[in-house]
């Protein structure tokens, strides 16, 4: 079925190269199959979503290609190079950066400095321990440029810890972005947000992604917010895939209304 | 900013001239405080900018004292060098400490620096050829030179040798926190998880913070040992690890400035209390409860508060 769906979708062409290849990825707690088995090829400059109820394996696949756990079995390759393994700074350094379902940030610097410690990540000789005033000024306009990205240029200098739960949503994809990662992948970026500061958000993200030219994995489990950025859609159900393709596809796929959307259209 | 610029050149000013005005008791309580100081500061680094507790801190400044004294007691290295020789020497160590200790996190980390010092007190006891045992090492000289020069033997002279360490050492520092590389520590005292997602490799930071806190606070104890010309086990005992710590967090952790006046109060308050009472200890430990609740920004907290008001009005009389 997943199959089916894939070479049945437009744009998923052996032609555009793939980004990001998983093959076979399995995560194994115990008994417990999170991740099971898991294949997907996700294309240059696409928005995955990878969607499935609660418990489906979703962040703990994230983890696993972000590096935070280690697989049991199967692969990741980044741009051609198999990555699996490696520790999460190095993958971070590959040009793969991401976001995590509950917020994380440094609450006591403001935006700007948030956004400043994420770029300086990427920078050469970090190590560097005197001066480093040139170091601190690209990290600054790499970070003044992601926050003009997500609309966050007019909180630049309130602290991280006191801005509205919605920009503190997008202060985190800003740094991920400061970063200037190939992959972008996104955990929940509207987790805890109320109805209103989701549709706020999804604008804005949707704006960003526009523009931007950046490869996104995106997990959610907000259908609306799904459907209106993705391209194509993964569904995972018990850790496997089910159904793979774009969104009107996906919509129509008998399984994931039986699995997931209940009956929902 | 003026203020307390004018107020950081005033106590230069005064400790570079209290030689010349301070009765020769005095002058070694100064002394003191100049190397307790540097011991507090350097801890600073690792609890003030990168939330690494240290309950065991000692183990540097014993480190460092027992080094010195041994160079200077079995070498003829001239006291600059035997002091400086003995940092390296305690940061040398602390790569080792470092990697070990960082291996965990929180009150793990806490209790492996704990059990390192508590390793070097055994040491110290059983190693009766190196470090003297339970007598130490008495009668530490502070050798002339290099080349002859004598000045650095003299009590005012190695008052001088001690300041120049530590305001060499607070400079370091503080180029060290306001550098890149500070950045990257703060990130770690206020996420480390995150700062690991961003792709800094949190744990080598964190061993070289741990290797230049341990350099530092080695410096502090080799200065110690000539200066009281002796060295022995109480020099690794953890009460004093832990009144390091309480001089970081009364003085205001992550300041640097702050530990150094919470040495200078310690010292003070003991000196002060331990004439009336053998119990000084015990309003200490009231002092330490009422700054952990009342003001938890510590003495500099406070002092920078207080300036801030006495500068708010000035610039307004200077601009307007």
């Amino acid at each position: 079925m997943a199959e089916a769906l894939a070479q049945a979708t437009p744009g998923a062409t052996a032609a555009s190269p793939s980004l990001i290849e998983l093959e076979g990825l399995t995560k194994r707690y115990g008994a417990l199959v999170a991740v099971d088995e898991v294949s997907m090829r996700v294309a240059q400059g696409e928005v995955r979503a990878v969607i499935g109820p609660n418990g489906a394996g979703k962040t703990t696949l994230f983890h696993v290609i972000t590096g935070v756990v280690p697989p049991t079995s199967g692969r990741v390759r980044f741009a051609g190079e198999d990555i699996t393994g490696l520790p999460a700074h190095a993958i971070c350094q590959q040009g793969l950066s991401r976001t995590f379902q509950l917020t994380s940030l440094f609450p006591e610097m403001s935006a700007r400095e948030n956004t400043m410690l994420a770029a300086q990540a990427r920078r050469e000789r970090r190590w560097q321990p005197f001066g480093g005033a040139a170091i601190f000024a690209r990290a600054r306009s790499a970070g003044d440029a992601a926050l003009e990205q997500l609309g966050l240029t007019h909180v630049a200098n309130r602290q991280a810890g006191l801005l509205s739960h919605g920009d503190q949503r997008l202060l985190e994809v800003a740094m991920a972005m400061a970063q200037g990662p190939r992959v972008l992948l996104l955990d929940e970026p509207t987790q805890g947000l109320s109805v209103e500061e989701t549709a706020q958000a999804v604008e804005t993200l949707a704006r960003f992604l526009d523009t931007a030219r950046v490869t996104v994995m995106l997990v959610e489990h907000d259908m609306e917010v799904v459907f209106r950025l993705a391209h194509k859609i993964t569904v995972l159900h018990r850790g496997a895939v089910i159904a793979d393709g774009t969104p009107a596809a996906v919509k129509a796929n008998a399984r994931v209304q039986e699995a997931y959307l209940g009956g929902m259209t | 900013m003026f203020w307390s610029r004018l107020l950081g050149f005033s106590v230069l000013a005064l400790l570079i001239a209290a030689p010349l005005g301070l009765p020769a008791f005095a002058m070694t309580l100064l002394t003191e405080l100049v190397i307790l100081g540097l011991f507090a500061m350097s801890l600073d680094l690792m609890v003030g900018y990168t939330r690494l507790v240290s309950f065991g801190h000692v183990a540097a400044y014993g480190l460092g004292a027992y080094a010195s004294g041994y160079l200077l007691l079995n070498t003829s290295l001239p006291l600059p060098y035997a002091v400086l020789l003995a940092a390296l020497l305690t940061g040398f160590i602390a790569i080792g400490v470092g990697w070990v200790c960082t291996l965990a996190t929180g009150v793990s980390f806490s209790m492996l620096t704990l059990a390192f010092a508590q390793l070097l007190y055994a040491i110290a006891f059983k190693w009766t050829s190196v470090t003297g045992g339970s007598d130490g090492l008495a009668g530490i000289p502070r050798r002339a030179g290099p080349m002859g020069m004598t000045l650095l033997t003299t009590k005012a002279g190695f008052y001088y040798f001690a300041l120049a360490c530590l305001i060499g050492s607070y400079f370091l520092c503080r180029n060290l926190v306001n550098s890149p590389f500070g950045a990257v520590l703060r990130g770690i005292r206020e996420n480390e998880p995150k700062t690991l997602a961003l792709g800094y490799n949190t744990r080598l930071y964190k061993i070289a913070v741990v290797v230049i806190a341990y350099t530092l606070g080695g410096l502090a104890g080799a200065l110690y040992s000539p200066f009281a010309g002796f060295a022995n086990t109480e020099l690794l005992f953890w009460l004093l690890s832990g009144q390091v710590l309480i001089m970081v967090i009364v003085g205001g952790s992550g300041t640097l400035i702050g530990p150094i006046l919470g040495a200078a109060f310690f010292l003070t308050l003991e000196h002060q209390l331990s004439s009336y009472t053998e119990a000084w200890a015990l309003f200490f430990g009231l002092v330490f409860i009422a700054f952990v609740l009342f003001a938890p920004h510590g003495i500099w907290g406070l002092a920078r508060s207080w300036l801030g008001r006495r500068a708010a009005p000035a610039e307004r009389a200077l601009h307007g």
